[in-house]
């Protein structure tokens, strides 16, 4: 308490923040708050059925049909060969990991260290969390030779007494992302309990019927706050290692083999930083277009949010520049005669822009801007360096994997990949990606209304001396 | 063909036992005739899980390797190396192991048509008796003078009954060709053999037993005479004997297959190989301290090594190498001899053999043996007497044309002029199996069996040291309806009657091959020997051939080789382009394999191109004149234009381009037809002093034609070329 | 190296009790580069071939691949000794541990790597993780005869006793185990050892130079055992420590 009192006069009264541009601090009537969610859930606009109806489109013809035929044609048809044989669906893969881990990062350690401006944003990076793995999967899907024999991954008992191998990574991989689907799927539905209940008591008909399923008759008793708040917590602890461990199997899938660049032990921490920056670069950009086009968005998505969102990134994209010549240089060091190619292929072959397009993209452009709050707290600014982030972290898994594969110790077989229908599909995932999340902005409550609420109820400006200083009040 | 006795009562007959599955199976006479049985009257060796062998020859190319095939259920499943035959000793080259991608090829001719015109795809099918009588009336309706025969290399038997036959209506003798022999040179060697020895032969290289080889563009391993044979020698030459590994100097203008396996390779100015052999000639004399023979007294050593390109050091080098190998041996082949001074080449290596003295040892040149069945080596024909053929059918005088075996449109210099020759040709009868450009172009195809449907023989020109018959019988039944050329031949006769068939009183193909090998019953020396006819052909089909145990190398005299005077000029060239135009036999896919997937598919051993014609051009020319890796490049000589893909190829002289052939089929299959380009048509046909196309004497140039097309490679250019290339 | 043999009647057990290592030994001083050993492999194994782009794209599927490389330039270039590069049949395979579903599987008795076609679901860890870059991907239905006519006649040279892989399906040298497995069989029938030499793989059995060595590397009286034990011989990638059983010796001088 001093020490603010100390600090305060250093500030004139207008230089000093408006607390009202805090969220937490701009309270509304509670029925207001529920309107205003109900109403950006219920409006629709001709623009929203024309990408809806684009949307779809893509799914069935880029995904659907263009899946179709890679199955039926065989892995002829993308651009896999000797010696490229995982391309851009294993790209498309860690890509996808990687954006899954904003939903975990922003939600459940936002949540964990009690970071109060987390409270409207978590439900839509958790939504991604749940699309993303869904994508990542399909993603392996499409990888696989015979994709019909998918289930043999599935330990169950049959009877031909035969087991999967688990030695191999990619049943670490299998079990890891399913393990992490189920988690991150619970882990989304928990908070939404109480908000799919606020909506079951405002709607009518069948639509009823359907919250009221989900919403598991929820009905705001102490008891039942006080157990969600309970697994919430324990759901929120618990998911952080599941989170930081399926990324780091998917990297062991590459840091296990035997080709230089990927067998390094770094690869475990150094993916998990990638896929932090990737997935929280992904947030600006959801916000942002959630906040510019659904309707009453702009109270519970402020700038605010950005600069909490801005700081991390600068942080996460440090450790990842940290972890990356990491990776690069300890290799370089140790002298091997093929890292040395692959690290002179990286940054001087044919592709070799695409090493200086990530550069630019994960290093330059986020250490460059993050830096200046008025700029963190530009949406659109934020959602082009999310995009821009997204799309160097794209280019890093093409270089780790179609480009680092290029390069093996046969130099007789080093061939140059050129995707094909990867590319088609890639924009069928993305597509779907984006259709979920149209889905989902109409269906679920994107802010987690009780917890907005929950905070607001903490948030008093307490008067100290003539200035009112924000203050919280723990709850739980 | 009115007594048919299946295969299964041949074999209750011959009492081989169903369950032994290496067994050789040795048809008897009574098996000639085979029949397609149904399944569900299977014959028991027909068992699942049970092969039944079978030794034949392949007739890829005309080397005469003996085969094993491995067939189940009547089908035939791979082809292997017969390990009795001397000339393969049980091994195969590439092009043998596909033969069965030949037998069971997709595009093969079916049935006797017709065409609706020459050059047309539209045919109609014909009956076998209306093929035959088209035959008869063939021969019988046209003077003997106006009938002329066109043969393969291979099948020997075929071409001795041709003769038979041309003997006995009074026709002109057959002619016999191929794109092989052509490339080979061989009456350029047979005629420096005969020139320096005095004894006509085909020269016989004994590169197992020398210690040091030097080759002026003998492409021994890939294609030339008898490869297995040769690659055998090879081995022999580097891990024979287990005290000294033999060295192998290579000269030619670029790095061939065999020039990849040498020690050294000396890139020699194309033309001057003579003078370089000359030159070395006169410094091993010296060196050796022999008086200076006549031979070599001309040479220039100076002069020689600038006009080759070749420093004096590395003349003496080698000159010092080769006085002092204790077996010492010099191949003169490939483009040194198809160059308008070849003959002389040719002749200059044998003198420089005859200067160490290995004329008729060990390790030296011999004579081949003499196959069996004939009085001497018979060479294929060469070009001069192949252009004195064309002008023969350009001036109208022949009627029927016959052609069994060869590829003539696709394989002679198009500068030739066959296409418009045969146009004045009243009537053309193809025997071809596959539809080839010849068949094309001819009114009648009446498809022969595939070689390994065939009975027959081939009589091996050399790679051994014995003498050796080489002998085919049918491992399957004829997959299609086609029919043994002989028979339909035989069958003519007998329909035309008279003294024609009295002469060729044959009831079929088979009987005639006997009759031909009851000469060999009392014949010294044979693998094996049997009392009478019957017996000697079970033997022969059981073993695939019949040779002698002998050696039977002819050991020439060095006569007066040494003698000879040889002038030193270098050889002249055609044409006014910066470039000398190396054409070279593709190594893997030579003439005809083209219609072969799993050939295209092979990766050439030098640049790795699959499935297309390349050019080779070094990499500074590119630099030069703005090329890169797959540019299409438009190539003119004075004869023609081709265009194909560049392959910047880091081993051939700048002043030299090369280009391989065995493509660039108009027709012959799916597998062949519009793929690359045919060297072939930037050829003239000037020939060598003995008569030989001179194959290698063009100066071409080339242009740049802004089109690119990929070649397909195996190796990675990545990791091969460039700033990540690998070593 | 005596060994107990069951019965042939006890069948169930033949393969376990099966011994034998089998090795291979490259002679590069010798080996031509002339591509036999390719095309007699692609015709005893059923390997499809891919057609021209596939091919040029790095996806041909011939077992054996024949490298070589230069050295120097004009005109003082040498080409490296050929080098045929097939499954080295690795004691430590690093493709083995790698497959989710076992497709790809160590045969103890005989110590080969065994890749099982009807198991595999085509994630190509396997490819991805041979140093050697042995393995080839069925990347179409190359063998399938709706949609490649020709096959319908070409398909009659097609081994009874090699399986015809379809898409999405890994495959790799197997040592010909079928030829193995035929020798083993004789002989246990006969009630005796496998001889030297008694197997022979469809390269060796076509190299035109010999350059190939075929037999039982646990026995060292065998050829392959005595031609390995030369100062020429070396393994590929030794350093790796994958333990694999093709011996390569030096070519040049």
């Amino acid at each position: 308490m001093s020490a603010i009192a100390k600090a305060l006069p250093n500030l004139r009264p207008e230089e000093m923040e408006d607390p009202k541009e805090h969220l937490m601090h701009d309270p509304l009537p509670r029925g207001e708050m529920n309107r205003m969610v109900l109403e950006s859930m219920h409006t629709t606009t001709w623009k929203y059925w024309t990408v809806v109806t684009i949307l779809a489109f893509l799914v069935v013809t880029c995904l659907g049909y263009a899946w179709y035929y890679l199955i039926m044609q065989g892995l002829g048809v993308s651009g896999d060969n000797r010696p490229v044989y995982w391309g851009v669906f294993l790209v498309n893969f860690v890509y996808w990991i990687g954006i899954s881990h904003s939903g975990t990062l922003t939600s459940a350690i936002l949540r964990v260290l009690k970071i109060e401006s987390r409270r409207p944003f978590t439900r839509v990076a958790e939504l991604m969390t749940a699309f993303a793995i869904v994508n990542a999967g399909l993603s392996i899907f499409m990888h696989m030779g015979r994709v019909w024999l998918a289930y043999w991954l599935i330990p169950y008992p049959n009877e031909r007494g035969i087991w999967p191998d688990f030695h191999s990574p990619l049943m670490w991989d299998f079990m890891a992302i399913t393990t992490y689907l189920i988690c991150s799927s619970l882990y989304l539905y928990l908070p939404l309990i109480p908000d799919l209940a606020m909506v079951r008591d405002r709607s009518k008909g069948w639509v009823k019927t359907f919250y009221k399923i989900f919403a598991i008759g929820f009905r705001g008793t102490e008891g039942e706050w006080k157990n969600l708040h309970l697994a919430m917590n324990i759901f929120a602890f618990a998911i952080i290692p599941v989170a930081f461990s399926v990324h780091t199997i998917v990297a062991w899938d590459f840091a296990m083999a035997t080709r230089p660049g990927w067998s390094s032990s770094v690869l475990g921490p150094y993916f998990v930083a990638g896929a932090l920056l990737s997935g929280v670069a992904a947030v600006p950009i959801v916000l942002f277009f959630v906040r510019s086009t659904m309707k009453n968005m702009k109270y519970f998505l402020r700038p605010e949010h950005f600069d909490t969102v801005g700081k991390m990134l600068l942080i996460i994209s440090m450790g990842w520049a940290y972890f990356y010549f990491n990776d690069y240089i300890v290799p370089w060091y140790a002298g091997d005669k093929w890292e040395k190619i692959l690290t002179l292929f990286i940054e001087a072959g044919p592709q070799a822009w695409l090493w200086y397009l990530m550069l630019f993209c994960n290093i330059v452009v986020p250490w460059s801007v993050l830096w200046r709050k008025k700029w963190r707290q530009t949406p659109w600014l934020m959602a082009i360096v999310g995009i821009l982030i997204n799309v160097g972290m794209y280019t890093e898994r093409y270089i780790i994997v179609p480009e680092m594969s290029t390069i093996n110790r046969m130099p007789f077989t080093w061939h140059i990949y050129i995707p094909r229908v990867e590319v088609i599909l890639t924009i069928g995932t993305f597509a779907l990606f984006l259709l979920l999340y149209f889905a989902a902005s109409r269906i679920l409550p994107l802010i987690p209304n009780w917890e907005v609420q929950e905070g607001q109820e903490g948030h008093i400006l307490r008067k100290i001396g003539k200035a009112k200083i924000p203050t919280i009040s723990q709850i739980d | 063909m009115d007594k048919k006795i299946s295969r299964r009562d041949f074999l209750k007959v011959a009492g081989v036992g169903a369950a032994t599955t290496a067994v050789l199976t040795g048809c008897g006479p009574a098996s000639r005739y085979v029949t397609r049985q149904p399944y569900t009257k299977m014959p028991e060796y027909t068992y699942n899980g049970l092969s039944t062998y079978y030794a034949t020859t392949c007739r890829e190319c005309s080397a005469g390797c003996g085969l094993i095939v491995r067939t189940m259920q009547g089908r035939a499943l791979k082809a292997e190396g017969n390990q009795n035959n001397p000339v393969n000793l049980g091994k195969t080259c590439a092009r043998g192991q596909t033969t069965l991608e030949g037998l069971y090829n997709p595009d093969r001719v079916t049935d006797p048509i017709q065409r609706d015109s020459r050059g047309s795809t539209i045919a109609k099918k014909m009956d076998w008796n209306s093929a035959i009588q088209v035959v008869a009336d063939a021969l019988s309706k046209n003077k003997p003078d106006e009938i002329a025969f066109l043969m393969g290399l291979a099948p020997d038997h075929l071409f001795d009954l041709v003769t038979d036959l041309t003997k006995a209506i009074g026709a002109a003798a057959p002619i016999r060709f191929g794109a092989l022999g052509m490339f080979e040179a061989r009456a350029t060697l047979v005629q420096a053999a005969s020139d320096m020895f005095g004894q006509e032969g085909l020269p016989f290289f004994d590169i197992g037993n020398a210690d040091l080889v030097f080759s002026f563009g003998a492409n021994f391993l890939e294609t030339w005479l008898s490869p297995v044979a040769q690659t055998r020698g090879y081995s022999q030459l580097r891990r024979g004997n287990p005290n000294r590994r033999g060295y192998f100097v290579q000269f030619e203008p670029r790095i061939s297959q065999t020039g990849a396996k040498a020690d050294e390779w000396i890139p020699v100015k194309p033309g001057t190989e003579a003078l370089v052999v000359l030159a070395i000639g006169r410094l091993v004399a010296e060196a050796n301290n022999i008086t200076l023979p006549t031979a070599f007294s001309n040479a220039d050593v100076n002069a020689a090594a600038a006009a080759a390109d070749v420093s004096v050091d590395t003349l003496k080098h080698l000159a010092s190498l080769f006085a002092s190998a204790r077996r010492p041996l010099a191949i003169p082949g490939g483009a040194a001899l198809g160059e308008s001074n070849g003959l002389q080449t040719a002749d200059a290596v044998l003198a420089l053999n005859a200067l160490v003295g290995n004329i008729g040892k060990d390790g030296g040149v011999f004579l081949s043996p003499v196959a069996p069945l004939t009085d001497a080596y018979h060479r294929p024909a060469n070009l001069k007497e192949m252009s004195d053929f064309v002008d023969l059918l350009k001036s109208g005088k022949i009627k029927v044309l016959f052609v069994h075996g060869v590829n003539p449109v696709f394989e002679l210099p198009k500068s030739l002029g066959l296409e418009d020759a045969m146009s004045k040709v009243l009537q053309i009868i193809s025997f071809s199996s596959f539809p080839d450009e010849t068949a094309l172009q001819s009114d009648y195809v009446f498809p022969d069996h595939h070689g390994l449907e065939s009975w027959g023989y081939q009589k091996v020109a050399t790679g051994t040291s014995s003498s050796v018959l080489s002998g085919a019988q049918p491992v399957i039944v004829p997959f299609f309806n086609t029919k043994a050329t002989a028979d339909v031949l035989l069958a003519a006769a007998q329909k035309i009657g008279g003294t024609l068939a009295s002469t060729l009183k044959f009831t079929d193909e088979l009987a005639y091959i006997q009759s031909k090998l009851s000469t060999l019953i009392s014949e010294p020396d044979g693998f094996f020997s049997a009392p009478e006819i019957n017996t000697f052909t079970a033997s022969f089909q059981q073993y695939g051939g019949w040779w002698k145990t002998t050696d039977n190398r002819v050991a020439p005299s060095a006569g007066d080789a040494l003698n000879k005077t040889f002038n030193t000029s270098a050889a002249q060239f055609n044409g006014d382009g910066d470039y000398f135009f190396l054409p070279f036999v593709a190594p893997v896919m030579a003439e005809a394999g083209a219609n072969k997937p799993h050939l295209q598919e092979t990766a050439d051993p030098t640049t790795t191109v699959m499935w297309n014609t390349w050019v080779e051009i070094n990499p500074d020319t590119a630099k030069q004149l703005g090329i890169q890796d797959d540019d299409v490049v438009s190539i003119t000589s004075s004869a023609g234009t081709v265009e194909a893909s560049v392959y910047v190829y880091p081993a051939i002289r700048p002043d030299t381009i090369a280009m391989p052939f065995g493509q660039g089929h108009a027709a012959y299959g799916q597998f062949a037809q519009g793929r690359g380009a045919n060297p072939a048509d930037l050829l003239s046909n000037s020939t060598n002093e003995a008569g030989d196309l001179a194959f290698a004497s063009m100066k071409v140039s080339v242009k740049k034609t802004g089109k690119k097309r990929q070649l397909s490679r195996l190796e990675g250019v990545l990791g091969v070329y460039g700033k990540f290339g690998q070593q | 190296m005596p060994k107990e043999l069951k019965s042939p009647t006890s069948s169930a057990n033949t393969a376990q009790d099966v011994q034998g290592i089998w090795g291979m030994v490259v002679d590069q001083d010798l080996c031509t580069g002339c591509q036999a050993c390719v095309a007699a492999c692609s015709m005893e194994n059923n390997v499809p071939f891919v057609g021209e782009v596939d091919a040029g794209y790095g996806r041909s599927m011939q077992w054996i691949r024949i490298e070589r490389f230069w050295q120097g330039s004009y005109p003082n270039i040498k080409a490296t000794p050929y080098q045929p590069v097939m499954c080295q049949n690795c004691h430590n395979a690093p493709c083995e541990p790698v497959c989710p579903v076992y497709a790809s599987v160590h045969s103890l008795s005989e110590d080969l790597n065994l890749q099982v076609y009807n198991r595999c679901v085509g994630t190509r860890y396997c490819a991805n993780n041979c140093p050697y870059e042995a393995r080839v991907f069925n990347w179409r239905d190359y063998m399938d005869p709706r949609q490649r006519p020709e096959l319908v006649t070409l398909a009659n040279h097609f081994n009874p006793d090699v399986t015809v892989r379809r898409r999405g399906v890994m495959e790799k040298c197997t040592f010909c185990i079928q030829r193995i497995r035929h020798a083993e069989d004789t002989a246990a029938s006969e009630n005796r050892d496998i001889r030297d030499g008694e197997v022979v793989p469809a390269c060796a059995q076509a190299c035109p130079a010999s350059a190939i060595t075929f037999g039982r590397i646990d026995d060292p009286t065998t050829k392959v055992s005595q031609a390995a034990d030369t100062s020429r011989g070396s393994h590929l990638l030794e350093e790796l420590g994958t333990i694999p059983h093709v011996t390569y010796l030096a070519g040049g001088a």
